[in-house]
C-alpha cells in the first residue's frame, strides 16, 4: 500500500463516542443545511429522458466548471458542498480544455441508448447456413484478428486516462467509460467472427502493432485523443464503411454497421475536443501539428499493414476498390483536420503523396 | 515521445513495396498458413447467442491459459500466431491468478445484456406525482450526493489496471470496461436523482473520500479487487437493499433495482475472484489477510460519515420526529450489522473461513450488538 489511513479506528474512542451518539438518536444533522443550489431538473423531451442536458443547471451544470481546476482533487459531485478535510486523489488533468467537447454529454447519452450485445446482435446463424468459400473465409480471420488487436488499444487507451482525469469533468470521464465498453463489445465481436467461421485466428500483425503502440504512448491526452479518436478512429470509421459494403455475408454487415455507429461516437468526440481544445490553447495547435508530423505515418502502419490489405483484397475482388477506400480514408482524415482547426494539414501531410506513389506504382 | 515505432511507416521500403505489391494484385498471402488451430465455434445455448463460453476451444480457449503467461507480451488476440517484431507491451501481471474469476466470461456477457441508460429507463416524469415530505427528501437527496460521490471510483480503479494486464486476459478486461460503464451510469442516475428532488445536491463526504482514496492504492490487482469488488462493493450493494426498502417513491425502487443488478454482478467477480485466488495462489492468503485489516479498519471509520448514517436513519424512520428517528435507528442498526455478516459470509464462501477469528470488525459487531441490546434497540 502507498496509502494508509491516518487512524487505527478500532482504537479511536472519539469515533466509538459519536457512533454511540447517532444510535441513541442525537443526530448531528450538520448536513441537512448544506449550502448548495436548490434544483428541480425535469426531462426537456420525454423521449430522451433526463439528460445530463437537463442536469447542465446552475452551479451543477458542466458550463460552469472553470478552466482550471486549483482546489478540488476529489470526487466529491460538482456542485455539492465541500467541507472538512479532504484528501488529495492524485488527478493530473485538471485543465477543462485538456478533455473536454462541447458534445461530450450529449455522446455519452448516444453511447448509452445505441448499446448493443455481440453475443444476441449478430446473426451468427447466418454462417453455419451458407458458409463462406475458403480462400474469403481466411481472409475475414484475417481481417477479425487484426482489428481484434486494434479493439484492444482502443480500450487500452481510455482506461490508461480515465483514472488521472478530475472527477469534475464527470460527463466527459463518463463518455471514456462508454468508449471503454464500445471497444470491449468490438474487441468481442470481432474474436468471435474469426472463431466462428472455421479457421480460427491468423497472424498478429507486427505492422499494426508498432503503430498501434506508439499511438498508445502518445505523452499527453490531448495527443493520444487525437491520434487515436481522430486520426486512427477516421481511417477505422471508412474502414469500417467500406468493410460494410463489400462484406461477403450478414454476419461482418451487422457487426460492421454497429462498429461505425460507435467509431462515429468517438470520431465526433476527438473533433469536438480538438476543436474545444484549440480554441482555449490556440498555442497547441503548432505542437500538435508538428505531433500529427511524426505520428500520421502510424495510420499507414495500421491501414496498410500487409495481413489488412492482403485480406481487404481478397475480400473486395479488386485491388482497385481497397485503392479507393485508401484515397477516401486519407481525404476524410484530412478535411476533418482543417475542419477542426489544422489549417493547410492537406499540404503538410506526407499521406497524399505516399499514397499517390504507392498507387502509382 | 514515449514510444517509437521501430518502423518508419513513411520511410521503411519494405513496407511500401508490399503496400505497393498488394495494390497490384500481387499478393504474399504467408498469413493463410499462420499455424494456428483450425476452429468452429458454435453457439451452444441458441438464446445466449455465441458468447465467450462457446470460444473456449483449445489454444484460443481460458480453460487452457496458462498459470503464467511466458509468450505473448504484445497486443496479439490469445490463439494468434506471433511473430518476431511484435512490440513488448510491458504488462505488470503475466499471472492468471492475480485476474482470474470462476465464471468471469458469464458476468462479462450478463453485463452485456442487461445495460440500462439511466436517461430512459427510470420514470422521471413520475416523480412529480409523489408528495415527499421535505426532510425525507433532503435526507435523500443526501444519500444520492454520497452515492454518486463514490461509485466512480469502482471506475477509475480497476481501469488503472486494464493496461498493466497481459493480453491474454482480455475476459478480464472487457469485463472491467463493463464495470467502468456500469459505474458511470450509477453516478449518473444518483447524480440525477438529486437534482431532479428539487433540493440539489447536499454535502461531499470528506471520511468516504479518505476511503477511496485507499481503495485506489492497493498493491496488486488481487488486493485491489478484494478491497473494491468484495469489501467495498459489497458494503454498497447490501445498502442498495436496504435503500430499495426505504426509498421515498416507486420511482427509486426501480432506480435501486437496477443498480443493485449491476453491483451483484461486480462483488459475484470479486468472489469468484477471490476464490481463485485461494484456489491456484494460496501464497497470496497472508497478503490478502493484511490487506483486509486495512479494509475493514477503513469499513469501520466510515462511522465518522454521519451525513451517511443519519440520512439512512431518518430515510428508514420517514422522518425527523423523536418517533421517527427511534424507529430509524433500529432499522440502520440492523442494517450496519446485516452489512457486516454479509461481508463476513461472503469471505466464508470464498474460503477464507478463519477471517471472523482475526478480524477487528468481527470483534466489533459483536460489541455493537451488545451495545445495541443494552441500549433496548434489537440487534
Amino acid at each position: 500500500m502507498s496509502f494508509y489511513l491516518e487512524k487505527d479506528y478500532f482504537a479511536d474512542e472519539e469515533l466509538f463516542n459519536l457512533v454511540n451518539q447517532v444510535m441513541a438518536g442525537n443526530l448531528t444533522l450538520h448536513w441537512l443545511d448544506a449550502k448548495t443550489e436548490r434544483v428541480r431538473a425535469v426531462p426537456r423531451d420525454t423521449q430522451r429522458g433526463l439528460t445530463y442536458d437537463d442536469t447542465n443547471v446552475g452551479s451543477y451544470g458542466y458550463d460552469a466548471i472553470a478552466e482550471t481546476l486549483r482546489d478540488k482533487y476529489t470526487m466529491a459531485p460538482r456542485g455539492s458542498e465541500i467541507w472538512g478535510r479532504l484528501p488529495d486523489l492524485g488527478y493530473t488533468i485538471n485543465r477543462k480544455s485538456d478533455v473536454w467537447a462541447d458534445d461530450v454529454a450529449r455522446l455519452y447519452e448516444e453511447a448509452k441508448s445505441r448499446r448493443w450485445a455481440p453475443a444476441v446482435d449478430v446473426p451468427w446463424d447466418a454462417l453455419a447456413a451458407a458458409k463462406l468459400p475458403r480462400e474469403i473465409e481466411a481472409a475475414v480471420a484475417q481481417l477479425s484478428t487484426t482489428l481484434e488487436e486494434i479493439a484492444l488499444v482502443g480500450l487500452e487507451m481510455p482506461s490508461r486516462w480515465v483514472c488521472v482525469i478530475n472527477q469534475e469533468f464527470l460527463e466527459m470521464k463518463s463518455f471514456l467509460c462508454a468508449q471503454m465498453i464500445d471497444q470491449a463489445r468490438h474487441l468481442e465481436a470481432f474474436r468471435k467472427r474469426a472463431l466462428i467461421g472455421g479457421q480460427g485466428l491468423k497472424r498478429a500483425s507486427v505492422a499494426a502493432e508498432q503503430a498501434l503502440k506508439e499511438i498508445l504512448f502518445a505523452e499527453t491526452y490531448p495527443a493520444a485523443s487525437l491520434s487515436l479518436n481522430l486520426m486512427l478512429g477516421s481511417g477505422l470509421l471508412t474502414l469500417y464503411r467500406f468493410l460494410a459494403a463489400i462484406a461477403p455475408s450478414a454476419v461482418e454487415r451487422r457487426i460492421f454497421s454497429f462498429a461505425m455507429q460507435d467509431k462515429a461516437r468517438h470520431v465526433a468526440y476527438g473533433m469536438g475536443h480538438m476543436r474545444y481544445h484549440l480554441a482555449r490553447q490556440p498555442n497547441q495547435a503548432a505542437v500538435l501539428a508538428e505531433y500529427l508530423d511524426r505520428t500520421e505515418h502510424c495510420l499507414l502502419g495500421v491501414l496498410a499493414a500487409p495481413e489488412l490489405v492482403e485480406a481487404m483484397v481478397l475480400i473486395a475482388g479488386r485491388p482497385e476498390r481497397v485503392a479507393r477506400f485508401f484515397e477516401r480514408a486519407v481525404e476524410e482524415y484530412l478535411e476533418r483536420c482543417e475542419r477542426i482547426g489544422f489549417a493547410q494539414r492537406g499540404r503538410r501531410s506526407r499521406l497524399r503523396p505516399t499514397l499517390r506513389d504507392v498507387l502509382a506504382a | 515521445m514515449a514510444y517509437l515505432s521501430t518502423i518508419d511507416f513513411f520511410e521503411n521500403r519494405s513496407f511500401l513495396d508490399r503496400w505497393k505489391a498488394a495494390m497490384k494484385g500481387d499478393l504474399d498471402l504467408s498469413w493463410m498458413n499462420a499455424a494456428t488451430e483450425q476452429v468452429e465455434c458454435r453457439p451452444q445455448n441458441p438464446r445466449r447467442g455465441l458468447t465467450f463460453r462457446d470460444l473456449d476451444v483449445g489454444s484460443y480457449g481460458y480453460t487452457e491459459l496458462p498459470e503464467i503467461v511466458r509468450k505473448n507480451r504484445t497486443f496479439a488476440p490469445r490463439g494468434a500466431e506471433l511473430v518476431d517484431g511484435l512490440p513488448d507491451l510491458q504488462p505488470e501481471v503475466s499471472r492468471k491468478s492475480e485476474v482470474w474469476a470462476y465464471n468471469i466470461e458469464g458476468y462479462y456477457e450478463e453485463a452485456m445484456t442487461r445495460q440500462w441508460n439511466a436517461a430512459t429507463d427510470i420514470a422521471w416524469h413520475d416523480l412529480a406525482k409523489y408528495d415527499v415530505p421535505d426532510d425525507v427528501n433532503r435526507a435523500f437527496a443526501q444519500l444520492c450526493t454520497f452515492l454518486s460521490e463514490v461509485e466512480m471510483i469502482a471506475t477509475d480503479v480497476p481501469a488503472k489496471w486494464v493496461g498493466k494486464l497481459s493480453a491474454d486476459f482480455f475476459e478480464v478486461k472487457n469485463f472491467v470496461a463493463t464495470q467502468a460503464m456500469d459505474e458511470a451510469r450509477h453516478a449518473e442516475v444518483f447524480r440525477k436523482r438529486a437534482l431532479a428532488s428539487g433540493v440539489g445536491l447536499m454535502k461531499a463526504s470528506p471520511q468516504n473520500e479518505w476511503s477511496l482514496k485507499q481503495l485506489r492504492d492497493a498493491d496488486s490487482f488481487a488486493e485491489m479487487s478484494v478491497g473494491l469488488h468484495l469489501a467495498g462493493e459489497g458494503f454498497v450493494l447490501t445498502l442498495f437493499r436496504f435503500s430499495e426498502l426505504i426509498s421515498p417513491t416507486d420511482v427509486d425502487k426501480k432506480m435501486f433495482r437496477l443498480v443493485m443488478q449491476d453491483e451483484a454482478r461486480h462483488v459475484g467477480y470479486g468472489m469468484q475472484h477471490l476464490k481463485w485466488v485461494i484456489d491456484h495462489f494460496p501464497e497470496k492468503r497472508e497478503m490478502i489477510h493484511a490487506h483486509l485489516d486495512e479494509v475493514e479498519n477503513m469499513i469501520f471509520g466510515g462511522g465518522y460519515a454521519t451525513e451517511v448514517t443519519e440520512s439512512f436513519i431518518i430515510l428508514s424512520g420517514k422522518g425527523l420526529k423523536k418517533e421517527n428517528i427511534e424507529q430509524g435507528v433500529r432499522i440502520t442498526a440492523q442494517f450496519q450489522l446485516k452489512q457486516i455478516e454479509e461481508y463476513f459470509e461472503r469471505l466464508d464462501k470464498c474460503g477464507l473461513t478463519e477471517r471472523r477469528r482475526m478480524s477487528k470488525l468481527a470483534n466489533a459487531m459483536e460489541l455493537t450488538k451488545a451495545m445495541l441490546a443494552e441500549m433496548g434497540i434489537a440487534a
